[in-house]
């Protein structure tokens, strides 16, 4: 009886209890509401330990057959650690009392995790689509003018995203007749032999893995988030854009061109950037080029790298948006120039702050260490010279803005004068555990490299030199940064917006059209005028037809009807024999 | 530089001094210690001494000063985009 | 018991109206209906389940006479499936509807309404049910005239002239379906559609059969609202009591889209119909249009009920243009679409009447606000509003899928892509009430509100719910659907 529950649970899709669970969450209220929304992802996480590594579930649907739960390595690793993000996020957000962020959060969470053990496209698109109609709501409940609309800006390129994948899913199914999802693109790996389908599904998980040039949904809408918000966005969408990549795009060689290109360009942004929540985004882009980079080389090694990079980076960016978050939250504030030398109030949250600033720099001990050295190995093994040199530049601009930029210019530097409060309690317990998390990885990899995809024939600290050379790496940048600060060189924080791709949809298509209907007023006010005559006789004609008084919408006498009818008629008789 | 910082007063002048030098002194001895312990190269150019250390530096110095230098182009006042 | 089965199933409401009628007082007439109903219902799944088990149609031979002479009942799996929407729709509106007809009619002729709902439901299954071309007409009949008293049965007197309307354009509809019947009899001396579809073989180039096919596609298109021959189903449904709109929202317009299909497939044959006549060519554009035209028009209407009327019209559409496919895919997409539609229209339609009495108008600007005040009601309107736009894991979804998918499958891009654009029509008049209701302050001198009978508000979750279930196990309307096309499609060709 026990064993045919346990079975039938295991059944269940992942996911499926934690958006289920959202839906009770609107009946309760106060701390009762915020303790279920933890208990939730934990309940989830105990679902987790049911499934067994190659079940499948499958589900007769619309014609076709749908394998909504797939259970294996990639996904049940992806899986583990988005659980231990829903737990933290929820923990840290325990202090909410917003029905709205509850609810959003957990079905956003468990949309992810649901995405993750999809197994056809079709049920992908669906958990797709959820993600991002769901995720949107922890943006607007910063109820702002300006959260509201960068969360609009936000929904529409991520439904756009839903829209190609959907477009490419059904071109690919009339190209191949299947919908499983499993590799996409070809052995050679090559863009240029896939179909039409296989690239439009690409662009759709590349708009959602923030691609250069369609990246900047990610910088506008993050620090708008709330709080709590923010820490829980930065988990999901980009590592389910992740992993939907190294499921589908495996070893394609576009991608170690795109990444190369993520990991380099938001360096220079996240120098001058002024908001610490935004310097955080550019840098959880710079992170997600490394695993691109993993991606498209494709082998073994390098998709483990991927993987674990994604493992370890949800944890420590987690954990340092939850830093920056509990900055904000005391001190209302995450500009840098208006903070600064806060370690005399915040002492335990700016030292979890640093923990997560040096895993993510990757120094030896520290999680981002241990994942990071498999993705640069198997690029040096495929003897790509360039780019290695490019991942290994942007490591060291990692540890400028991530390593020290973000603790630096909030925890010390300038004292800002701000005297605030520690971080609420539970806020630091996420933290605290975040913390042991990087350090455990990154001092005890191995239990990591078990949860790989594939076998891991490698130790990190085996190789006394490696280590060496990577703490050489970040420690003269460290004292690059001395040097420019004694030296006045290192450009001063100012309050700022710094333009970005987001300019060409934000004010140039705007001016663009502006100035087309400038041009259509002024200078050929004739052509305007017959546009817009036209346009508003084609409107009135609509409406005509079709508004309350139209021929359509009113009411006929009866003769009229019965008339009508007997034309229709006599019409189609005269179709029938003329023919 | 930063982990230091929790230790002493991060504002006094002395400090900070001993900091960067110490954090120096740190860094000339991870270039000796790269020589005795000695360590295998990809690439031909990884394995001169100090190439780690150097290109670190040169990166830090080049992406800020570009930085520096894009923000005159990218700079617009806060308030840009709801104008 | 069970040989007696597809009689029973018009027997049942046939036997319990006259009941009705006999006892007079509301609620014994009320039990005997809800009564009626769920035996209807169950003996509807029975049959279901034994042709789907069996997997050849059950053919009952009335008075023991062997067709093509007697009269066949004859329950495949396409008949069967519509028994089960009829009869579950029935069932449930029925057993919601005491409560809230005492607004709507004196309590004194609550038995009439009751006795009529059965009789049009018995004229309804037995037009389902029948083998015989000549029964279809004359249960037509009984339920179009039923329907009339029905309708009429409206508070205002704009009831009246709706239901004459109806009248006069179903009486219309019930005669070029005669004279086809007629026109085919003279043609081929056969009323049997078993029978017909035999003798009609290599009579493709009769000029009298060609007719018979005119009058018959052009009587059922009147009858079940198809654009532009629609104009008498906004008003009828607009002015009738509200649990009379649920109940002919979700039964009558879908039977008749039943008999265009029995007589397309089942009689005439898609070699005739579609490779010879090329009635693709008529419908297809008439479906269309009315997907955009009837949306169109819902965006415009300022009234609850004439906008959800509308919106019918254009769901209509989208079953018709399933048909014109003449595909198994396309006519599968058309069946479920019919099931679905069912049971979402006659959902909102309950959401409706559960308006009408909680806000005591169904006026769209006097529903500011309410999302806050009836949150139960309006979150079933929701619910049925996603599943019109065909918002995936509702069951809406499921129809647009398999007709995107046929579309396709036919090679007809641009149609698949006006299936998608339509569907943005219905956002938009979904859209305009949920942000009047949940997204409005309520007006300031707006009046209290009464509360609804838990009943009503209890069935439309029912259907909600329904919408829900059947939009993620879209197995098992699917299955069947494809079942009941792949037999009309191998039976036909």
């Amino acid at each position: 009886m026990t064993a045919s529950a346990a079975e039938s649970l295991a059944l269940l899709p992942p996911g499926l209890i934690l958006i289920l669970g959202a839906l009770v969450l609107p009946f309760l209220r106060g701390r009762v509401q915020a303790a279920l929304t933890l208990l939730l992802p934990l309940v989830s996480f105990a679902h987790l330990s049911l499934l067994s590594d190659g079940s499948t579930t499958n589900l007769e649907a619309l014609g076709a057959s749908l394998t909504v739960v797939r259970v294996d390595r990639l996904s049940l690793i992806f899986g583990i650690v988005f659980h231990i993000a829903a737990v933290l996020s929820a923990l840290y957000a325990l202090h909410v009392r917003d029905t709205t962020q509850h609810v959003s959060a957990m079905v956003y969470v468990g949309s992810a995790v649901g995405a993750v053990f999809a197994g056809d496209l079709v049920t992908l698109f669906i958990y797709w689509e959820l993600t991002a109609v769901s995720s949107v709501f922890l943006i607007w409940a910063s109820r702002s003018e300006c959260a509201t609309r960068a969360g609009l800006r936000y929904l529409v390129i991520q439904v756009g995203s839903g829209v190609l994948l959907l477009a490419g899913v059904v071109l690919h199914y009339r190209a191949t007749g299947s919908l499983e999802f499993t590799r996409l693109i070809g052995e050679d790996g090559s863009l240029a032999t896939a179909g039409p389908g296989v690239l439009l599904i690409l662009a759709a998980f590349g708009i959602k893995c923030a691609f250069p040039l369609m990246h900047n949904w990610l910088q506008d809408a993050y620090p708008k988030a709330t709080v709590t918000g923010t820490v829980f966005l930065s988990a999901f969408t980009t590592k389910l854009a992740v992993y939907t990549l190294v499921r589908g795009f495996p070893g394609t060689e576009a991608l170690i061109g795109i990444g190369v290109v993520m990991t380099l360009f938001p360096i220079f942004f996240a120098v001058i950037e002024n908001d610490l929540r935004k310097v955080l985004a550019y840098s959880l882009n710079n992170q997600l080029g490394f695993m691109v980079v993993g991606v498209g080389v494709g082998t073994e090694l390098a998709l483990n790298g991927a993987v674990a990079h994604a493992f370890v980076h949800i944890i420590y960016k987690g954990l340092l948006f939850m830093s920056m978050g509990a900055v904000l939250y005391r001190t209302q504030t995450s500009k840098a120039s208006e903070l600064g030398g806060l370690y005399r109030s915040m002492p335990l949250t700016a030292a979890c702050c640093v923990v997560g600033a040096m895993s993510i720099s990757a120094f030896p001990l520290f999680s981002g260490f241990v994942a990071k050295s498999l993705t640069l190995s198997a690029v040096a093994e495929g003897h790509h010279v360039w780019v290695w040199l490019g991942l290994l530049a942007a490591s060291a601009g990692v540890m400028e803005h991530s390593g020290i930029k973000i603790p630096f210019f909030s925890f010390f530097g300038h004292d800002s004068g701000i005297r605030c409060k520690e971080a609420p309690v539970h806020m630091l317990l996420a933290m605290g555990i975040a913390a042991f998390l990087c350090i455990a990885i990154g001092c005890y990899p191995t239990p990591l490299y078990t949860l790989l995809p594939f076998e891991v024939d490698y130790a990190p600290y085996a190789d006394l030199g490696h280590c060496l050379t990577q703490l050489q790496l970040l420690l003269f940048a460290a004292l690059a940064f001395g040097f420019l600060m004694r030296t006045r060189l290192y450009p001063p924080e100012v309050p700022s917006v710094n333009l970005d791709s987001d300019w060409i949809y934000r004010r140039w298509l705007p001016r663009i059209v502006r100035a087309v209907g400038g041009v259509g007023a002024e200078a050929s006010a004739a052509l305007g005028a017959l546009a817009g005559r036209w346009l508003a006789l084609a409107l009135r004609g609509v409406h005509l037809l079709h508004g309350p008084r139209g021929v359509l919408a009113r009411t006929w006498s009866t003769g009229g009807i019965a008339l009508w009818a007997i034309l229709c008629l006599f019409g189609y008789l005269l179709l029938a024999f003329t023919r | 530089m930063n982990e230091g910082a929790k230790r002493g007063m991060f504002e006094e002048p002395r400090n900070v001094d001993r900091l960067f030098w110490g954090l120096a002194a740190v860094c000339g001895a991870l270039v000796v210690l790269e020589l005795i312990v000695g360590r295998h190269a990809e690439f031909p150019f990884e394995g001169w001494p100090g190439f780690y250390g150097v290109f670190g530096f040169a990166v830090f110095v080049t992406v800020v000063l570009i930085g520096k230098r894009l923000r005159r182009f990218l700079r617009r006042e806060e308030d840009y985009y709801d104008r | 018991m069970d040989a007696q089965l597809p009689a029973l199933q018009i027997v049942i409401p046939l036997l319990a109206a006259p009941l009705c009628v006999a006892l007079r007082a509301s609620r014994a007439a009320w039990l005997i209906a809800v009564t009626a109903c769920w035996s209807s219902l169950a003996v509807a799944i029975s049959l279901l389940r034994r042709v789907l088990a069996e997997g050849e149609a059950i053919s009952y031979h009335v008075g023991g006479h062997a067709p093509p002479h007697g009269i066949e009942l004859r329950v495949d799996a396409l008949n069967a499936f519509v028994l089960v929407i009829v009869t579950g729709i029935s069932a449930v509106v029925v057993s919601a509807s005491r409560a809230s007809l005492s607004e709507e009619l004196p309590e004194k002729r609550h038995y009439l309404y009751f006795a009529a709902t059965l009789l049009c439901m018995t004229g309804l299954l037995g037009m389902t049910v029948t083998g015989d071309a000549f029964n279809v007409f004359v249960f037509l009949e009984i339920s179009s005239l039923s329907a009339y008293s029905l309708i009429s049965m409206g508070r205002t007197r704009r009831a009246l002239t709706a239901a004459y309307q109806y009248l006069v354009m179903g009486t219309l509809g019930g005669t070029f379906i005669l004279l086809g019947i007629g026109l085919l009899y003279m043609a081929t001396g056969s009323l049997n559609m078993a029978d017909l579809a035999e003798r009609l073989c290599g009579m493709e180039s009769n000029r009298t059969v060609q007719a018979a096919l005119a009058f018959i596609v052009l009587g059922a298109s009147i009858k079940l609202a198809l654009f532009p021959l629609h104009i008498w189903l906004p008003n009828a449904y607009a002015f009738a009591p509200a649990m009379v709109t649920a109940f002919l929202a979700a039964t009558a317009t879908k039977v008749a889209f039943y008999v265009l299909v029995r007589f397309l497939f089942g009689v005439f044959g898609t070699d005739f119909a579609f490779d010879a006549m090329h009635l693709d060519r008529v419908l297809m554009p008439l479906a269309l249009l009315a997907m955009f035209s009837a949306s169109t028009v819902a965006i415009f209407q300022r009234d609850l009920r004439r906008m959800l009327a509308f919106s019918s019209v254009a769901q209509i559409g989208y079953m018709v243009l399933g048909l014109s496919f003449a595909s198994e895919l396309g006519l599968a997409g058309g069946i479920v679409h019919l099931f679905n539609h069912a049971v979402i229209k006659s959902c909102l339609f309950l959401v409706m009447a559960a308006i009408a009495i909680g806000v005591g108008s169904t006026n769209i600007e006097d529903l500011r606000g309410i999302g806050r005040r009836m949150p139960l009601t309006m979150a079933a309107f929701v619910v049925g509003g996603l599943s019109l736009i065909g918002v995936p894991l509702t069951v809406g979804f499921v129809s647009k899928w398999i007709l995107v998918r046929a579309a396709l499958e036919a090679g007809l891009w641009p149609v698949a892509a006006m299936i998608l654009a339509s569907s943005l029509l219905a956002v938009v008049y979904v859209w305009r009430v949920v942000e009047v209701a949940w997204f409005q302050a309520p007006a300031e001198d707006a009046g209290a509100l009464r509360r609804p009978p838990l009943g009503l508000v209890l069935s439309a979750w029912v259907l909600a719910a329904a919408a829900l279930v059947f939009g993620v196990f879209t197995d098992a309307t699917a299955s069947v659907a494809t079942r009941a096309a792949r037999m009309l499609m191998e039976a036909g060709s």
